[in-house]
């Protein structure tokens, strides 16, 4: 089976014959000295696997191959070369996965005894978002998205003539025959990315009381993705996303280890570069750029201006510098430490985009003074020139007195935006309209301090109950609330009162108070105050007063040598019972079970089961250009989620040279949504039953025959469907009501994947 | 540097005062466990460079074992011992690197041990000789709802094998909470996702602070892994004028005459895509 038939704790096993911990190795008395002929290597190839699939699915869901290649053809899905020379000294593994697919892994170690270790990683990681998809784009340059101008041209000119004949006639229904037939005849496209990621690593004296790593890693991103790209309220345009990205780290480490401790230091560098920094794409709706006060709502009845061009600065290239020092002692008296100090620079210096590409735009300075804000010497910087310093320390502290263990810890985590505040004199809302709305950037700050203890008390020799309080405490800068402080009790129990039979559970209770509310907070990022917008009695969950309680409890019996069961259950609910708005509650319980079976070496069979119970409750109030005060203006979203996990493995290995591998998986997840409104409130609240309804069943069956010893065909099947029945994805179009999307297809599947293996090891 | 790490512990209870055998006498009655070790990293040189002891490395003396081959009480088997003792052996070497902060870990104090999930013997992992196939089935053997999790319709490639659990965690014990390897939430996040480090010109402040406040990392029923879909997410702290406090309910679905792009597709990140924080100097509201 794939999964789940390990013990849970194999501490608790009965002592097992097929493990014997006791067993024994060819004695080396001394380290080799070179032998004669300790320079030729020799090689085995353990195993070779090489097969063929084939392949059928009946739609073209991405989601089928969303991290995967399982397409039709030769296969060579693993093999192992394993080599060593004749004294022993010199090992090297080779391993590969999946070769030359687009999710291959390929692995390599060599390893000369006592002196060093060259390690190399290269794993290649598709990520599929969606096939078929279409749009009336074509990609003209790295970062650029252009419509036909003549295309733009006509549908601007539709426009200008139904708005000057009736300006409420531009609805969906005259947009969407508008766009139509261009739609018809859009080019299709399919969104995904992949990562190739390599990791080259160098170890000396490993084991060793002195060693020295270097670490090189290298990784780039290709393809797209899916990307919101808004002209307007009325007009959200989607398109892909280019993503050409190099990210490179490397890092220098060195460690000591003596007989009372220890201590690693090292530096980190890690560089991210984006190759496509700026996207462009052409409004479908406009050939030329116009602006209005009311542009930003256009198409529609009150404007049909706008740029012709939309203008978004994709990631910034940025780069973080980081030192680290990990220490560990024994001390006098019992006592044990560990302590870490880290220092993490983080910087980004991207050149600052203009306001916008919409020429008809006039910008106004904060004395009143015009200026074009496509020019990018009108704004106040050229770069951003953010920089970060994050200082972590942390420190713990331990000693035994008889029964009872005693351990402190403390953790202090400090993020210092020290980027400048820059001040821009007004915005370009959806590249549309000048707004004169000076804003100033905010460097959010905070520091975070974590202090406790833990008591526990080894009550007999197999069981344990710990005790424990910690305290957290934040202080930030700019946002709602300053500061936050919880305290966090914790009873854990561990027990094996016997070879078959284990517990463990844990209780939390965390309470977390707050300071002041600051509901002015949002004005750190306008330069003259602004009206509120937000409910005042609303809390942000993340810094809202809280209590929670969560537990876990797990309990595996051995009943027979044979049989396992295991049975669990956890659970968190947290409740903001003083927040009248935003998160109300949040409560998740799972409870789950699992039997396996294993009467011998040619059996084994496990089956696995898990519910997971989710509901959260928010309360909100709709408001006109202020802050509502109206009790009937509020609604609620009462969301519930039920997922049911399923998991069944099955080998019966039978007639001495075969082998039989059944596996079966079932996720099940069922949601709903409901917003219940107060008494009188119009229009009531319309509830979904579709709060993401998924169904993934995967089926494999494998069966094996030794020819000899050494050699193994195999066929295989596997069979998956997949069914989504989701509220955000229902009814989509590639244009509907102020959308032009992409549409692409990562639905539902049935998929069915016939194979044959050969393996042999030679 | 490259001394022997002292590697002279052993089960005491068994080896009271007996002496070393060699490792050849070990072989002699255990014969199927000595070829298979010779093909793994305790067999190799390599651990010869570190001991001359063998075997008795780890299992200690086994003269008293040999004398009396069928007293259980004398037979050298590391799976009686106590979880601490267990470790005490392993941690003679592997004290170091990922097992650093092994002393004060989580799973130390919890009670597991080193062969909870190493076997030396009998190890069936391509690497760091677990008990099972891969890292991921050797966590799901206690982290049973993670395990479920990852089965949901977003996760990240772990089922798939395409990265492990250990990518993230150090199951040895770290300093940070979770048993995570970065010095925070975020800290990790950024190891892959390092287009949202910045920082950025307009920063979207609970992004700074943790990753998950928005999304759960094992697996979620909504896109992106988050914790709850869209536009609800949000609204959990935007309920402002007009729009973002405006309910979005089944009467607003793509399908009906009442459709808004608050609610298909992306929903509110339909227009505010640079949620993570934007350079743009029109982009105070993260839309581009």
């Amino acid at each position: 089976p794939a999964s789940g038939q390990a013990p849970a704790d194999p501490n608790a096993a009965p002592a097992a014959p097929a493990a014997p911990e006791a067993a024994a190795m060819p004695a080396k008395k001394e380290a080799p000295a070179p032998a004669a002929g300790g320079q030729s290597f020799s090689f085995r190839l353990d195993p070779l696997v090489i097969g063929v699939l084939d392949t059928h699915v009946d739609t073209r869901s991405a989601k089928f191959e969303e991290y995967r290649d399982v397409s039709s053809g030769f296969v060579l899905p693993y093999f192992h070369l394993a080599g060593e020379s004749a004294d022993g000294n010199r090992t090297l593994d080779l391993n590969a996965h999946d070769v030359r697919r687009t999710d291959a892994r390929y692995t390599l170690d060599y390893a000369v005894a006592g002196k060093y270790e060259l390690y190399f990683d290269y794993n290649k990681i598709p990520h599929r978002f969606g096939n078929d998809g279409h749009m009336l784009w074509t990609r003209t340059g790295d970062g650029t998205l252009e419509i036909a101008d003549p295309t733009q041209a006509q549908i601007q000119g539709a426009l200008a003539a139904q708005f000057a004949k009736n300006p409420a006639g531009i609805n969906f229904s005259f947009l969407n025959g508008l766009l139509a037939p261009y739609l018809a005849t859009a080019r299709a496209i399919n969104l995904g990315l992949e990562r190739d990621r390599s990791d080259t690593r160098l170890d000396l004296g490993k084991m060793g009381p002195l060693a020295l790593s270097i670490e090189y890693t290298h990784e780039n991103r290709r393809g797209n993705r899916p990307f919101g790209a808004s002209f307007g309220f009325s007009n959200a345009t989607e398109v892909p996303e280019p993503i050409d990205y190099n990210t490179d780290g490397a890092q220098l480490a060195g460690e000591w280890r003596g007989p009372r401790g220890g201590l690693q230091v090292g530096y980190r560098y890690s560089k991210f570069a984006n190759n496509i920094s700026t996207l462009i794409w052409d409004n479908p709706f406009r050939a030329t750029d116009s602006t209005d006060p009311n542009a930003y709502t256009a198409p529609g009845a009150g404007s049909i201006n706008g740029a012709s061009r939309g203008f978004a600065d994709l990631a910034a290239s940025n780069r973080a510098n980081m030192a680290f020092a990990n220490g560990q002692a024994k001390l006098p008296g019992g006592w044990w430490v560990n302590g870490s100090a880290l220092y993490d620079q983080m910087k980004q210096s991207d050149p600052l985009l203009p306001y916008t590409l919409n020429t008809a735009i006039v910008g106004i300075a904060g004395n009143g003074a015009k200026f074009d804000p496509t020019n990018p010497a009108n704004l106040p910087a050229r770069s951003f020139d953010g920089k970060v310093g994050i200082t972590s320390l942390t420190g713990n502290a331990g000693n035994r007195f008889g029964a009872f263990d005693l351990t402190f810890r403390y953790r202090y985590y400090d993020y210092n935006d020290k980027s400048p505040r820059l001040e821009f004199p007004g915005y370009v809302r959806f590249q549309s309209v000048w707004e004169n709305i000076a804003r100033i950037s905010v460097p959010y700050s905070y520091s975070r301090q974590n202090a406790g203890a833990e008591l526990g008390w080894q009550v007999h020799p197999t069981t344990r109950l710990a005790l424990a309080l910690d305290n957290e405490s934040w202080n930030r800068e700019f946002r709602e609330v300053k500061k936050t402080d919880e305290n966090v009790w914790k009873l854990s129990a561990d027990t094996r009162p016997n070879q078959r039979f284990t517990v463990r559970g844990s209780y939390e209770h965390g309470d977390r108070t707050i300071g002041a509310y600051n509901t002015a907070a949002q004005g750190a990022s306008f330069v003259e105050p602004e009206a509120i917008t937000n409910l005042p009695d609303l809390r942000k969950f993340d810094e809202a007063a809280r209590t929670y309680n969560s537990w876990k409890l797990q309990a595996q019996v051995f009943a027979t040598d044979e049989i396992n069961l295991s049975l669990g259950t956890t659970g968190r609910k947290d409740d903001y019972t003083k927040s009248l708005f935003g998160l109300k509650s949040d409560d998740v319980k799972a409870y789950n079970a699992e039997i396996s079976y294993t009467p011998g070496a040619n059996r084994d069979f496990f089956l696995f089961g898990e519910r997971m119970d989710r509901r959260s409750l928010q309360n909100a109030r709709q408001s006109g250009a202020t802050p509502s005060t109206n009790p009937l203006d509020n609604w609620a979203a009462d969301l519930k989620e039920i997922t049911d996990t399923w998991g069944l493995g099955w080998t019966e290995k039978f007639a001495k040279a075969w082998t039989l591998d059944l596996t079966g998986n079932l996720s099940r997840s069922d949601g709903q949504a409901r917003f219940p409104r107060p008494l009188g409130a119009n229009p009531p609240g319309v509830g979904f039953d579709n709060y993401e309804d998924i169904k993934l069943l995967a089926l494999l069956g494998k069966l094996d025959y030794a020819v000899t010893p050494a050699t193994t065909v195999g066929l295989f099947y596997r069979y998956e469907k997949y069914t989504i029945d989701s509220f955000i994805l229902q009814g989509l179009q590639n244009y509907l009501p102020g959308a032009l999307l992409l549409n692409a297809n990562n639905g539902n599947y049935k998929g069915s994947i016939y194979g044959l293996t050969m393996k042999h090891v030679f | 540097p490259q001394a022997p790490a002292a590697p002279t512990a052993a089960p005491a209870a068994a080896a009271g005062a007996a002496t070393f055998v060699g490792s050849d006498v070990c072989a002699s009655c255990h014969d199927q466990a000595a070829e298979h070790l010779a093909k793994t990293p305790h067999g190799k040189a390599a651990f010869a460079h570190l001991s001359t002891n063998g075997c008795e490395t780890c299992h200690g003396p086994g003269s008293a074992h040999v004398a009396n081959p069928d007293d259980k009480a004398l037979q050298p088997r590391i799976d009686r011992l106590t979880p601490p003792e267990q470790s005490k052996i392993c941690v003679t070497c592997h004290s170091g690197s990922e097992q650093f902060f092994w002393r004060g870990s989580r799973h130390e104090t919890r009670g597991l041990s080193c062969i909870t999930c190493h076997s030396v013997h009998s190890f069936k992992s391509e690497r760091a000789q677990l008990k099972t196939a891969t890292a991921m089935e050797q966590c799901f053997t206690c982290h049973k709802d993670t395990r479920a999790e990852t089965w949901k319709n977003s996760h990240h490639p772990i089922r798939e094998g395409k990265i492990s659990c250990a990518d993230c965690h150090n199951p040895h014990g770290t300093q940070t909470a979770k048993m995570i390897r970065g010095a925070s939430v975020n800290e990790q996040c950024y190891t892959c996702h390092t287009e949202k480090r910045g920082p950025f010109l307009w920063e979207h402040a609970p992004v700074r602070e943790s990753c998950l406040n928005c999304h759960t990392p094992h697996g979620s029923n909504h896109l992106k892994l988050q914790k709850t879909s869209v536009p609800y997410l949000c609204q959990q702290c935007h309920s402002n004028t007009r729009h973002p406090g405006t309910l979005y309910d089944g009467s607003t679905l793509a399908d009906q005459a009442r459709a808004s792009n608050r609610i298909f597709n992306r929903a509110c990140l339909d227009c505010h895509s640079a949620i993570h924080g934007s350079n743009h100097p029109s982009s105070p509201y993260l839309a581009h």
